[in-house]
């Protein structure tokens, strides 16, 4: 059944609206990337898929809807910030809902850092229509003319006399009205709410235990279960003996399980208990004998050789090019040629992964940490043969997702294990699972050769060879990578005559995902380490070499910024100095990182200075956040994580062999935010990349060593 | 039966006494602020006070928590308003929260031993516990407003 | 070879019985040591021990204990520094904990808080002691980067040893906390001998004299 013919009588009786509340929300029309405001009470709204995302009842309530994942990215006060601005409340007092999984809301994947950037417009005009509509409901009821009134803190005003309504007093009014179109909005000097660094309004629920993550979840009668999967992918469960496991106390059942991960199937043994210890302690007395014939089982050194191999000898698929860089390499007298290596990363959220499905003849309802609630709709309608409508997908907090929350697997296999229970059951991940089992940040090399001539770049050729995570999805393996160039800052393609990428195939059967930044994050290194060892080559000064190549206003601003903050000018002769500069998801970050020898000989960040540009922001406390816990992943992934594979198994467990940097290893940081009025850029993600290549770039200035390979050991450099 | 004292209330719970504080609490007691994140006492999610110790609860036993006194994030304060809470609210300290139940309960046991902690104090009470968002400047920064609140407090 | 034999009394004030052992050693000049069969409990009886000097048989045995003393099980909380030392390797224990004044760590990094009564089960977990500690910050008793003749005279040493006289020191052998080297929780390595073999050597050590090998 579909939602498209509810009449609007029944949508207000169904959800006991009829006129006593004003539910405005957006319709995104399939032909238009234009979406519309419409007011639930339009008679135009019959007919059409109806979402609310601004509600305010009788009594003044106001309920706004955060339709994308809070992973600790923020969303939950910046989608909310931004409606509150526009309509004119005060932030304390409204109600923040997540919303369900739907394609009402547009696109809901909380990812490519785009929760802003893909939204902000609609939900600016979303406010203002909302507020000009209950002006105008106010002015009809003391019929004065609508400029006479405006809108504060949750009241329309009445200028000349003072009168005042709340909102709650003008719904069933403005719940009558056309919804009007071209709405003005309100100029960037005139906001009370966005570019202030608001408190965040679920701090205090993570302060007193309140916040419910996916783990919090209860329902009655819910059961727990933990899954002993393959941990080689593609292998399959040969025998289990679940006798002992049954005989623990708790224990209900133990079964074979197949959940898909992409298009693979991985296989693993359920144990479903009455708590999650039992689960977990049913699952050790369980024996499992695997089958993991036919593909093949590949060791760290292996894939990095292959890597190596691969790009010395394949030219690869040309993603991009400019100019004839391979002309001039070949007649180069001088040349760079230079591989760098990055390593796999596990995503590590706080929150392992897990999931509440309840499955019944009639319906699935599936609650967890997710970041992308509208595929996982679709994803269980289509495995379950169920009807869309009747799949419901609701977010709790996340405790951080890093990319893995977006990913279908786990929901697809609790809802499998909920079916075979015929009870709601909650599947917990262990640390272990979540470490060990990936899909992983794939490790990739790069080929980067250059030719300075004259003090300028003459030439420059990157390669990379990693696994192609659209090869993941079905992508076409003789596409070049569609990430190849990302992180990377487009303007140089115009200074830099002779350029070019290509993506020299690289597979292995081990799963492989998005992780913060994705490709940037590994790409960045490669990039901006190479420019780094180019300008050194050219022998100019690393930050005026880059000024060289990125003459846009914007970008210039950006690099003085960086200057002014960090005293780059008046810096010591290496004195342990290093930048890098990256583009990703439409923002650039550029950073500067000091480094120092202790008198044990271990190398130490003095300093982070970061200057973030992504264009119209809404809360600068939430970016200056999301930069520093980006640059503290970014040194972890750069200098004590990895994941190795030895036989077609990663070789770490827990936080003890996949260590997180702690309060010890943080470096003082101060973030910058520029301020300008360009389209806004993404958040969560773009302070990440940039800071591994400044580290070793430091470091190469402090030492003359040049590190080439992730992650290093900062205590033996 | 085991009996039980968490944040000043008593409980009879039916468990093997082989498991986790942590599970006993979350599962059958049903508080879920005290978090599961290793299983190993590697985190520190999943901290709470046993007799005003920050004990790892994912490694202690429910048998050693017979009879004593447990206070969970939960039982900390009764309005969200001791000094840690209040400043982690101050400096905006979580991103995605989940590691600060325990970081709170680390960090008010520092408080209560050492009334104006030093960075290195703070180094050597907060080690234990990780945040993978990268919060630790302002669980720094939090831990210093703290106790200048709780000093206040005190003088008033 | 002549012998001088010495029954050590029970002594009760520490610090004055390890000075009269040390007098009474002195005044030996000749080491040599035989050691009364322990009784039923396994406990060496201090009323029965016998000192007998025997230079060579003791720094033989010294050069056992020391292997086990240095091994990680016993090392690691014994560390040079104010952190203790974790796995086979020795690396610095994950978290940093600190001594603290009493070594029992500080804050919210006592070491109680994540070291039970008893080994956690599973690789990687915490083992247990209910006694679980580091020496006190007055009296550290640092093993890592001893020489044997460092440690032996450490050993020896009552400023240095936490005031333990002769038969503090036999007792010790038994003690809860130094057995738990030899029930170290899942995936550790055993010290290089037996509790038995260990206990052997070391009461040798006492008993012919407690002879430091030559070195620095």
């Amino acid at each position: 059944m579909s939602t498209s013919n509810i009449s609007r009588r029944n949508f207000l009786r169904a959800a006991g609206l009829t006129g006593t509340a004003l539910c405005l929300g957006l319709y995104f029309p399939a032909s238009s990337k234009e979406s519309e405001v419409f007011n639930a009470g339009d008679e135009e709204a019959s007919g059409i898929e109806l979402n609310s995302w601004i509600k305010i009842d009788k009594d003044g309530k106001v309920t706004l809807v955060d339709h994308r994942a809070e992973m600790g990215q923020g969303s939950y006060q910046s989608v909310p910030q931004i409606l509150a601005e526009e309509l004119e409340v005060d932030l304390n007092n409204v109600n923040i809902v997540f919303a369900r999984g739907d394609k009402k809301y547009g696109n809901q994947i909380t990812g490519g850092s785009s929760t802003i950037r893909g939204s902000y417009k609609n939900l600016l005009k979303l406010g203002a229509t909302a507020r000009v509509m209950l002006i105008q409901a106010a002015a009809n009821k003391w019929a004065v003319p609508a400029t006479e009134c405006y809108a504060e803190s949750g009241h329309v005003i009445h200028r000349p006399s003072g009168k005042k309504f709340h909102y709650g007093e003008l719904v069933e009014t403005a719940s009558k009205l056309e919804t009007p179109k071209n709405v003005p909005l309100k100029k960037i000097s005139e906001y009370k709410l966005i570019r202030k660094p608001l408190h965040r309004q679920d701090t205090p629920l993570k302060t007193n235990g309140a916040a419910v993550f996916g783990l919090d979840f209860r329902l009655p009668g819910m059961l727990y279960a933990v899954v002993e999967r393959n941990p080689r992918l593609r292998g399959k469960v040969k025998s289990f003996d679940d006798a002992a496991a049954l005989k623990v106390p708790g224990v209900k059942r133990v079964f074979k399980v197949q959940m898909l991960v992409y298009s693979t199937i991985r296989e693993g043994v359920a144990v479903v208990a009455t708590s999650t210890w039992a689960a977990m302690q049913g699952r050790k007395a369980l024996h499992v004998e695997w089958d993991d014939t036919g593909f093949e089982h590949l060791s760290t050194a292996e894939i990095y050789s292959r890597q190596n191999q691969e790009l010395q000898t394949k030219e690869g698929l040309s993603f991009r090019k400019v100019g004839d860089p391979d002309n001039l390499l070949k007649n180069a007298a001088k040349k760079l040629d230079v591989v760098y290596e990055t390593p796999y990363q596990a995503h590590s959220a706080m929150e392992p992964l897990n999931c509440v499905a309840h499955y019944q003849d009639s319906k699935i309802e599936i609650w967890g940490p997710i970041q992308a609630p509208d595929w996982v709709q679709d994803f269980i309608t289509t495995q379950f043969n169920m009807p869309k409508d009747k799949v419901i997908v609701n977010m709790t907090f996340l405790g951080g997702g890093f990319g893995r929350k977006a990913f279908l697997d786990y929901p697809h296999e609790a809802t499998l294990i909920s079916k075979e229970m015929g009870a709601p059951v909650m599947v917990v991940w262990s640390r272990e699972d979540d470490v060990r089992q990936g899909p992983f940040r794939p490790g990739i090399s790069y080929r980067a050769e250059g030719v300075v001539d004259s003090g300028n770049i003459s030439a420059i050729k990157f390669r990379m060879a990693g696994q192609n995570l659209d090869h993941w999805q079905g992508g076409k393996k003789d596409k070049a990578n569609g990430s190849t160039t990302e992180g990377f800052l487009e303007p140089y393609f115009k200074t830099i005559k002779n350029i070019s990428f290509a993506d020299v195939p690289f597979e292995t059967p081990i799963p492989t995902m998005w992780w913060r930044s994705v490709y940037a994050s590994t790409n960045g290194f490669a990039f901006e380490s190479f420019m780094d060892e180019m300008a050194h080559a050219a022998g100019k000064d690393p930050l005026d070499f880059r000024r060289q190549y990125l003459p846009e206003d914007r970008l210039q601003r950006l690099i003085n910024k960086m200057e002014e903050v960090s005293g780059w000018k008046s810096r010591e002769k290496n004195g342990g100095y290093g930048v890098a500069m990256t583009e990703c998801f439409s923002s650039t970050v550029g950073q500067i990182v000091k480094v120092s020898k202790t008198a044990a000989g271990k190398i130490k960040v003095d300093h982070v200075w970061a200057v973030m540009d992504c264009g119209w922001y809404v809360n600068p406390d939430i970016i200056k956040a999301q930069v520093e816990g980006s640059i503290l992943m970014a040194l972890g992934a750069a200098t004590i994580q990895e994941i190795t594979f030895k036989d077609g198994l990663a070789q770490q467990h827990n936080f003890y062999d996949y260590k997180m940097p702690r309060i010890t290893d943080m470096p003082p940081i101060d973030v910058y935010v520029m301020d300008n009025a360009e389209d806004a850029g993404g958040v969560g993600e773009p302070g990440l990349p940039a800071f591994s290549p400044a580290l070793t770039n430091a470091i190469f200035d402090l030492t003359g060593k040049r590190i080439r390979k992730l992650p290093f050991d900062m205590n033996a450099v | 039966m085991i009996s039980l004292n968490v944040n000043q209330k008593a409980y009879q719970v039916d468990a093997d006494p082989n498991m986790p504080l942590l599970w006993v609490i979350r599962d059958i007691i049903g508080l879920t602020g005290t978090k599961y994140g290793c299983g190993v006492a590697q985190c520190g999610a999943c901290v709470v006070h046993l007799n005003g110790e920050a004990v790892r609860s994912c490694v202690t036993k429910v048998s050693r928590a017979e009879g004593q006194q447990v206070t969970t994030i939960e039982g900390l304060s009764a309005n969200n308003d001791h000094p840690a809470q209040v400043a982690w609210n101050e400096e905006n300290v979580p991103q995605c929260g989940y590691c600060h139940s325990g970081q709170i309960m680390s960090a008010a046991v520092l408080l209560r031993d050492n009334p104006n902690p030093t960075d290195e104090d703070i180094d050597n009470a907060m080690a234990g516990n990780i945040c993978r968002c990268g919060t630790y400047l302002r669980i720094r920064k939090a831990i210093h407003t703290a106790a200048e609140l709780q000093r206040k407090e005190v003088k008033s | 070879m002549k012998m001088q034999m010495n029954v050590i009394k029970k002594y009760h004030g520490t610090v004055r019985a390890v000075a009269v052992v040390a007098v009474l050693l002195s005044a030996i000049g000749i080491m040599a040591f035989t050691l009364h069969k322990d009784d039923k409990s396994g406990k060496a009886d201090p009323e029965l021990f016998v000192v007998k000097k025997d230079s060579v048989a003791s720094v033989k045995a010294f050069k056992q204990v020391y292997t086990v003393l240095m091994s990680a099980r016993c090392m690691n909380c014994h560390p040079s520094g104010d952190i203790p030392l974790q796995g086979d390797d020795s690396h610095l224990h994950t978290m940093f904990p600190k001594r603290g004044v009493d070594g029992k760590g500080v804050y919210a990094m006592k070491c109680a808080n994540c070291h039970q009564a008893t080994n956690t089960p599973g690789l990687h977990t915490p083992p247990g002691n209910p006694k679980w500690h580091l020496p006190p910050a007055d009296m550290k008793m640092v093993f890592q980067g001893r020489t044997p003749h460092q440690l032996a005279k450490q050993l020896m040493d009552p400023d240095q040893n936490g005031h333990k006289n002769m038969q503090q020191l036999i007792e010790h052998v038994d003690d809860t906390l130094v057995k738990a080297a030899w029930n170290p929780g899942e995936g550790r390595t055993l010290p290089p001998m037996s509790h038995a073999a260990f206990k052997k050597a070391w009461l040798t050590w006492l008993s012919t004299g407690a002879y430091a090998p030559k070195g620095k």
